[in-house]
């Protein structure tokens, strides 16, 4: 048994795989070395696979347009990263660099959705948690990256429904808004009137409007 | 659950079970809108309340909410905006 199988064996993705199936893995891993400081992925690229750190360490981190960055993960070895876009389909959610020489193994997407190919269910129960995953590492980018005011705009954009249309019109209090965006009432408060200036809302009564959704938009 | 929308008028949503009857509504109301019946919050005024939400603020015990509808207005004439 080759030393990269028996690698790829005592992760916990592949635990009790049969030897057929660890062999098959394990023939369509491409290996990768990165010197430090180097990018190994790049956030919203199309995903190559999943990563498997063999040596070294690899910094998983969400960037902001403005160059800040907040850390999602430090990888080292025999942690994988770039789980998410795997089973969802979607783009990288995040980058990496590498913090030191730094050699990793690369599973292909299609390797890894075989493992579950045979059981729908398995992969549909898979996807949901990715997508939900994602969800959350776009949380962390909201808190991390954006002020109250965008938060905010960004959840009115989000939840605003139109009178004529079917679904329910939201109803929250500013507590729960607090709740949602991660700050506190009086916060709200402060920013429901900014965006009520920049006349993006108008708050008549219990309505807030979302008259202008486009002035939103341009404050996420 | 009283309060809501009593024709054309907003009101905040009273829960009088979680209710104490403390006062502080009826002190803290800058529109004077709220008062006890019957030993609990009732808005009494309701052409005088302009939902400031001064009043779920101030109540500790959680009785009193005054949620917003997030409505999606499209095609308001900008000078309505």
């Amino acid at each position: 048994m080759s030393s990269r199988l028996d690698f790829i064996r005592s992760l916990p993705y592949f635990a009790g795989l049969s030897d057929e199936t660890a062999g098959r893995i394990e023939e369509q891993i491409r290996e990768l070395s990165f010197a430090k400081g180097e990018t190994l992925l790049l956030e919203g690229e199309p995903c190559r696979g999943l990563y498997v750190v063999k040596t070294g360490r690899v910094r998983i981190f969400k960037s902001s347009l403005e160059g800040r960055e907040q850390v999602l993960l430090i990888a080292g070895p025999k942690s994988t990263f770039n789980d998410v876009p795997v089973f969802d389909g979607g783009p990288n959610p995040a980058s990496g660099s590498a913090l030191e020489p730094t050699t990793v193994y690369v599973i292909p997407r299609e390797a890894m959705l075989s493992l579950v190919a045979d059981c729908p269910a398995a992969m549909n129960i898979i996807r949901l948690f990715a997508a939900r995953l994602r969800h959350l590492t776009m949380l962390v980018e909201d808190l991390s990256f954006r002020s109250v005011v965008s938060r905010l705009a960004k959840a009115l954009l989000d939840l605003a429904v139109a009178t004529e249309s079917q679904a329910p019109v939201p109803r929250l209090t500013q507590d729960e808004m607090a709740a949602m965006i991660g700050t506190v009432r009086d916060v709200i408060s402060r920013a429901l009137k900014a965006l009520e200036k920049e006349g993006a809302i108008k708050i008549e009564g219990r309505r807030i409007l979302v008259v202008d959704p486009d002035k939103l938009r341009k404050m996420v | 659950m009283a309060g809501g929308t009593m024709i054309g008028v907003t009101i905040p949503e009273i829960d009088e079970s979680k209710c104490t009857a403390c006062g502080d509504c009826v002190e803290l109301c800058p529109a004077s809108a709220v008062d006890l019946v019957n030993g609990k919050a009732a808005i009494v005024r309701p052409e005088d309340c302009d939902y400031c939400t001064d009043c779920e603020v101030f109540c500790s015990a959680g009785a009193i909410s005054c949620p917003f509808d997030i409505i999606l207005v499209k095609d308001r004439p900008a000078e309505q905006r």
